[in-house]
C-alpha cells in the first residue's frame, strides 16, 4: 500500500501540499483530479521519492519512502508529464537505457523490450529515432519506458496531454489491461472524463488539499441533486423556469437553462409542472451530473478555471 | 551495469547520433587551427606567396650607398619593397614622391621611404632620409620603424664615409682634397702594404674599410663582399654569447605553443556546450524519470563528468594529431606525459563546464557566461599570446585560469620536453582545480532547481 500521512510540501511561500493523507491499496486505479497548480505533480513526485515532504510521511508497503531509498524505487514506475525520452535515440535504445538503469540486462532485457514495443504497437519502429514519432507514439513509448522493470505501482502524471483521441484511447485501453493484471495505478489528470472512465477511486485535489475522496458514485452523492435537466431559454420557457427556482438550483447561461432539482423533488413532479405550463417535454435533456459539477460544488469554480 | 556506466554510454550514444555535435567538436577546431596556421605562417612546406609589409621606396640619390641601402631593405623579410609603378602601356618606371603620396592616400601601402638627392648633403655631416607613413595600425608602425632603423644603421658607416669625403672636398678644395687623400693612401700603403692607387680610389669613394664591420666572416671567406644583416655590426661591437637551453629539438616552436592554446579554447567551448545540455534534459523531464529509477544525483553528475573527460581527451588528441600532420609538431616522443596532461586538462575543463551549468538558471544564461568567461580566460591565460607579454598585474590573474596551467603544461611537454615527473606540479594543479570546481558544482546542483 502507498500511504501519505499528513504530508505537507512548500516551495517558498507557496504551499503545494497541505496536510494530505491518502491510502492507495494494491490493485487500485486511483485518480487524482484537479486543475493545473492544484498540487498533483507535487504529490506524484513525493510518491515517487523524488522529493521529501517538509512534514508528514510517505510510506510504501509500510516502510517510509526516503528520497535516498533506491530499493523502494524498483517497486515504482513514473510516467512524467513530459515526453521524458532521448529523442535523438531510437525507441529500442531508449528502452535499453531505462531498463539498464533498473539493473536489467541481457536476454531478459531484450525480451522485455520486445514485449513492451509490441504492446504499444511500436515494434516495427524500434530502430527509428523517437523524434520522428508522432505525439501519440511518443506518449505510448513514454508509458512503456516506465514499465520495463515491472513495477508494482505506476505513477502517471497527466500522461495524455496533447495527443489525439485515438492515441488517448489506446493508452486508456493499455492502462486498463495493466490494472486488470494487478498493477496499481495512480493517475493524475485535469480531465474529468479520464478520471470518470478509468479510476475506481478518485481524489479531488485543489490548493494542495484533498477535498473529496471516493468512487465516482460516492462523489456524485455529495451533490445536493441527482439529475441535471437542461432546456432552451425562450419566452415560452421563461415563466416555467421561474417556477422551478423553488424546487432546486437554476442557472441560465448561453441561452440554456440548467436545472438541478433538490433531493426529494421527483422527476414526475417536474414533468407534471412542465405539462401544466405548456412546455413540451421534447425540449428537456436529462443528464447524470459529472465530476465537473462535483468540483464546482466543492470549490465554487469550474475545473478548468 | 552500473548506472554511471549506463548514463556514460547514453552520453556517447547521444553524442555520436548528433552529427552536428561531432563536426563542431572535432572537425571545426581542426579547420580553425589549420586556418590559424596559415595566418601565423606555421606551414613549412607551403609557398606563402608575397609576404611582408609593403614599403614604397623612392631613390632619388645617385650615391652608391643609397642603392646599397635599397638592396638591404629588399633583403629584409619584414618588408615587401615597392620601388616601381606601372605605366599605361604596362612598362615600369621608378616611383616618384608624388606617386608615393597618392599611394599612401589610396591605402596601397602605409609606409614609404624617400632617399632624396641630398641624401648625403655637401654642407653638413650626416645623412638625410624622408619617411612617410599612415600609422593606422600602431603595432605595424612600430615594427616598421624598428626594422627600418636597424637596416639604415647597418649602412651608416659607409654612408658617413661618403658624407665625410664630400664635406672634406668642399672645405679643402679639389687640389688639397686630392693631395690629402694621396698622402693618406701612400702612408697606409707604406705602413700596412697594398696598392697606393687602389687605396686612393677607395678613400675618395668614402670607403674607409667600415664595410668590414658590416660583412660577416663567412661571407668574406666565401668571397662575398657584404651582408645585409645589421646585427653583424652590433655583434662585433658587443659580443653576446647566446645558448638555447630548451626547445632545441622542436621543429615548429610557434605551432607547439599555438596549437596547445587554441586547443584549450575549443575544448572549453565544447565542454561548456556539452554541460549546458543538462538544461535540455531537465526541460524534457528526463531527470525525473532517471531519478525515479534506482539512480542517485551523484551517478548523473559522475557520468556527465566522465563523459566530458573522455570527450575532452579525444578532442585534444585529435587537435594535437592535426597539429602534427599540419605543422610537424613532435608528439610521439612525449606521448606519456602528454596523455596524462590531456586527461588532467580535460578534467579541469569539464568541471568548469559543469560549474557553469550549476550556477546558471537557463541554457541561454549558461552559454552567455561561457562565452564571456572562456574568452577572458583564453586572453588572460595565454591561449592567444604569451603571458609574459602582458602587464604585470594581468599576469597575476593569469595563474587563476585553467588556460594558463594547460598552456604551461603543453609548453613544458612539447617545447621543453619535460618528463611526467617534471610536469607533476602542473598536473597536480589541474587535477586540484577539477576536484574543487566539481565539488562546488555538485553543491550548486543540489541547491539549484536543475534536478527538481
Amino acid at each position: 500500500m502507498l500511504s501519505l500521512r499528513s504530508v505537507t510540501k512548500r516551495y517558498g511561500s507557496l504551499t503545494a501540499l497541505d496536510g494530505v493523507s491518502l491510502d492507495i491499496a494494491p490493485g487500485e486505479f486511483f485518480g487524482l483530479l484537479g486543475p493545473n497548480g492544484a498540487g498533483k505533480s507535487t504529490l506524484m513526485s513525493l510518491s515517487a521519492g523524488l522529493r521529501a515532504p517538509d512534514s508528514g510521511e510517505v510510506t510504501l508497503g509500510g516502510v517510509a519512502l526516503e528520497k535516498t531509498d533506491l530499493v523502494a524505487r524498483r517497486m515504482l514506475g513514473l510516467v512524467p508529464q513530459t515526453i521524458a525520452l532521448y529523442t535523438d535515440l531510437t525507441a529500442e535504445q531508449n528502452l535499453r537505457i531505462f531498463g539498464q538503469l533498473y539493473g536489467l540486462n541481457g536476454p531478459e532485457l531484450q525480451t522485455r523490450i520486445d514485449d513492451a514495443l509490441e504492446s504499444v504497437q511500436l515494434a516495427d519502429r524500434r530502430h527509428s529515432a523517437v523524434k520522428t514519432f508522432s505525439g501519440g507514439m511518443q506518449r505510448r513509448l513514454n508509458l512503456v519506458a516506465s514499465l520495463l522493470h515491472r513495477p508494482k505501482f505506476l505513477l502517471c502524471d497527466e500522461p495524455t496531454v496533447g495527443i489525439d483521441p485515438q492515441s488517448r484511447n489506446a493508452i486508456f485501453d493499455y492502462l486498463e489491461k495493466l490494472n486488470r493484471e494487478g498493477l496499481t495505478i495512480i493517475y493524475s489528470t485535469h480531465y474529468m472524463e479520464e478520471a470518470a472512465r478509468l479510476c475506481s477511486r478518485i481524489g479531488v485535489i485543489d490548493h494542495g488539499k484533498i477535498l473529496a475522496l471516493g468512487s465516482l458514485d460516492e462523489l456524485l452523492t455529495r451533490l445536493p441533486f441527482e439529475d441535471e435537466i437542461t432546456f432552451p431559454e425562450t419566452p415560452a420557457t421563461a415563466k416555467f423556469a421561474t417556477q422551478l427556482k423553488t424546487h432546486g438550483q437554476l442557472d441560465t447561461a448561453n441561452g440554456t437553462h440548467r436545472f438541478r432539482p433538490q433531493t426529494g423533488y421527483p422527476l414526475s413532479s417536474f414533468f407534471a409542472a412542465a405539462e401544466q405550463a405548456g412546455v413540451p417535454t421534447r425540449l428537456f435533456e436529462i443528464q447524470r451530473p459529472t465530476l465537473e459539477a462535483v468540483f464546482l460544488h466543492l470549490t465554487g469554480r469550474k475545473l478548468r478555471d | 551495469m552500473h548506472p554511471i556506466l549506463v548514463l556514460f554510454v547514453k552520453g556517447v550514444l547521444l553524442f555520436t547520433r548528433n552529427k552536428a555535435a561531432v563536426l563542431i567538436t572535432f572537425l571545426v577546431p581542426v579547420v580553425m587551427i589549420a586556418l590559424f596556421g596559415f595566418v601565423f605562417g606555421l606551414y613549412k612546406n607551403i609557398d606563402k606567396g608575397p609576404g611582408g609589409i609593403p614599403l614604397a621606396v623612392v631613390n632619388l640619390s645617385h650615391e652608391p650607398a643609397a642603392t646599397d641601402l635599397v638592396e638591404a631593405l629588399k633583403q629584409e623579410k619584414t618588408f615587401r619593397v615597392i620601388a616601381e609603378t606601372s605605366n599605361a602601356d604596362g612598362s615600369k618606371r621608378p616611383l616618384t614622391e608624388a606617386n608615393v603620396r597618392a599611394g599612401l592616400h589610396d591605402n596601397q601601402y602605409r609606409f614609404a621611404l624617400i632617399l632624396p638627392v641630398d641624401m648625403i648633403p655637401e654642407d653638413s655631416f650626416g645623412i638625410h632620409l624622408k619617411f612617410l607613413s599612415d600609422p593606422r595600425n600602431e603595432i605595424e608602425t612600430q615594427t616598421v620603424n624598428g626594422i627600418l632603423q636597424k637596416t639604415i644603421f647597418s649602412r651608416v658607416p659607409q654612408l658617413l664615409g661618403q658624407s665625410l669625403q664630400q664635406r672634406s672636398k668642399k672645405l679643402l678644395g679639389d687640389a688639397r682634397f686630392e693631395s690629402f687623400n694621396r698622402t693618406m693612401a701612400n702612408t697606409v700603403a707604406s705602413t700596412y702594404g697594398g696598392d697606393p692607387e687602389e687605396l686612393y680610389q677607395q678613400m675618395i669613394a668614402g670607403d674607409f674599410g667600415f664595410s668590414a664591420l658590416t660583412s660577416s666572416p663567412s661571407a668574406e671567406s666565401a668571397g662575398k663582399t657584404k651582408s645585409s644583416d645589421a646585427s653583424d655590426i652590433f655583434s662585433r661591437i658587443a659580443r653576446i654569447e647566446t645558448e638555447q637551453v630548451a626547445g632545441k629539438q622542436v621543429s615548429n616552436p610557434m605551432a607547439s605553443r599555438l596549437v596547445g592554446g587554441y586547443a584549450v579554447m575549443f575544448l572549453l567551448f565544447a565542454l561548456s556546450g556539452s554541460a549546458t545540455s543538462l538544461f535540455e534534459e531537465k526541460r524534457s523531464g528526463i531527470f525525473q524519470r532517471v531519478l525515479s529509477a534506482p539512480v542517485r544525483l551523484s551517478h548523473i553528475l559522475w557520468a556527465r563528468f566522465l563523459f566530458g573527460v573522455a570527450l575532452a581527451t579525444l578532442q585534444l588528441i585529435a587537435l594535437f594529431l592535426a597539429g602534427k600532420v599540419l605543422f610537424g609538431i613532435e608528439l610521439f616522443s612525449h606521448a606519456g606525459p602528454l596523455l596524462v596532461l590531456i586527461v588532467s586538462v580535460g578534467a579541469a575543463c569539464t568541471a568548469f563546464g559543469m560549474l557553469l551549468a550549476a550556477v546558471s538558471s537557463s541554457h541561454e544564461m549558461a552559454m552567455g557566461l561561457a562565452n564571456l568567461i572562456v574568452l577572458v580566460m583564453c586572453a588572460v591565460g595565454g591561449a592567444w599570446f604569451p603571458v609574459s607579454m602582458m602587464p604585470a598585474f594581468i599576469q597575476h590573474f593569469s595563474k587563476l585560469t585553467i588556460v594558463y596551467w594547460a598552456v604551461e603544461g603543453f609548453t613544458s611537454v612539447l617545447w621543453a620536453g619535460q618528463s611526467l615527473m617534471e610536469i607533476l606540479p602542473t598536473i597536480g594543479i589541474l587535477v586540484g582545480v577539477a576536484v574543487v570546481v566539481m565539488a562546488v558544482a555538485t553543491v550548486c546542483f543540489k541547491r539549484s532547481a536543475m534536478f527538481d
